[in-house]
């Protein structure tokens, strides 16, 4: 009771301040989530982490939504006090994405956003950080995004054992070389 | 004298007994494999008892031990050390990702077959194998060292360019000292 009191005071006050922030909150625990415009990121998350005591970023993560054409940012913030977690989110152009540095807010975020522009291709502008985070000398497209296949790339930029492709039934296999019967329990996992 | 046939053959005996009951092993922890080693080395398994123990660089080692599975990047340091290495040298391929990639077959940054990058002398099969497979393992090599037949090492300097063209493919930016063996 306590809790949901909270959430919606911070409901309120987010949406007062930003009126095309849209909010989906229809969970249980604590958690918040609101979806706002790129332009108005670097103001949000300098609002909740000033005046509403979200001082911790936990993670910024991504999620791509190849059919809709579009990149999804995620911040998910925590607050100490209030024990909740807000989790705010936009849209970036998938073909072309770009948007603010933010690791003034939190130097942390220099981390992420470098995981982000290997990982996804997201270019942070104003980011100072070097061209290499975790993959060297790497050449293909960014490997996390959802239309980039991995066992295609896989299968042509490293040797294969042949072997792996018959898939056969060990317990089959190993019964047939010593001569035993497969107990009528084990028969029915039997492929 | 060494130049007589039999007596190179009484030495050869000699040094490979010495070999194979002192193998010092340079476990290089990649992937997951690594959390097998210290109970194989600890007081259940006691592989010190074979003569396996620890090396503390890849030059005072014998055995390099790679325990699952590289990535690319990886890939570029296990060469490294193991050109470093002073004969006599062998690979251990530790985890079925070294032999066919294992669960990582899929994988954008994994290699998939090690015995085309270095030269392994005895795979270990399993996911993950048990200190005993590792034991067995050690024992199989400690059998080819004393007949002389883990020759890794010499046809890794035999076949350079071709092992050179392999890793070069995986690694395009080479910026690798040469070793002068």
């Amino acid at each position: 009771m306590q809790e949901k009191k909270i959430k919606n005071k911070i409901i309120k006050r987010v949406k007062t301040n930003f009126k095309d922030a849209r909010d989906r909150n229809d969970f249980k625990y604590n958690r918040l989530d609101f979806s706002v415009k790129k332009e108005i990121i670097p103001s949000v998350l300098f609002y909740l982490k000033d005046e509403m005591g979200f001082i911790h970023l936990s993670h910024i993560s991504c999620v791509d939504w190849l059919e809709e054409g579009e990149l999804e940012v995620v911040f998910i913030l925590w607050s100490p006090e209030e024990k909740i977690k807000v989790f705010v989110r936009t849209r970036l152009d998938r073909d072309n994405p770009v948007m603010d540095n933010l690791d003034m807010i939190w130097r942390q975020a220099n981390t992420y956003e470098r995981e982000l522009r290997e990982m996804y291709g997201i270019q942070f502008t104003g980011l100072e950080a070097p061209d290499e985070f975790i993959l060297e000398d790497w050449q293909g497209p960014p490997p996390m995004r959802r239309d980039f296949d991995t066992e295609a790339y896989s299968n042509e930029t490293y040797f294969h054992r042949p072997g792996r492709e018959d898939a056969e039934d060990v317990r089959e296999t190993i019964t047939k070389r010593s001569g035993e019967d497969i107990p009528d329990f084990a028969k029915k996992y039997s492929r | 004298m060494i130049n007589d046939k039999n007596s190179q053959k009484i030495v050869d005996f000699i040094s490979n007994w010495a070999r194979k009951h002192s193998i010092w092993v340079l476990g290089y922890g990649t992937g997951c494999g690594a959390i097998e080693i210290p109970p194989t080395m600890t007081s259940r398994y006691d592989a010190e008892r074979l003569g396996i123990r620890g090396a503390a660089t890849p030059r005072q080692a014998d055995v390099l031990l790679i325990t699952g599975y590289l990535t690319t990047k990886t890939l570029k340091r296990v060469i490294r050390v193991y050109e470093q290495m002073q004969d006599p040298k062998y690979v251990v391929g530790f985890g079925s990702c070294t032999i066919n990639g294992g669960m990582y077959y899929d994988s954008y940054n994994t290699i998939n077959v090690l015995d085309k990058y270095l030269p392994v002398d005895v795979y270990i099969n399993g996911c993950m194998p048990r200190p005993e497979a590792v034991l067995s393992g050690f024992g199989k090599l400690q059998q080819l060292i004393g007949e002389g037949k883990a020759n890794g090492a010499t046809k890794y300097k035999e076949n350079l360019e071709w092992y050179r063209a392999n890793q070069k493919k995986v690694i395009p930016n080479w910026v690798m000292p040469e070793y002068n063996w």
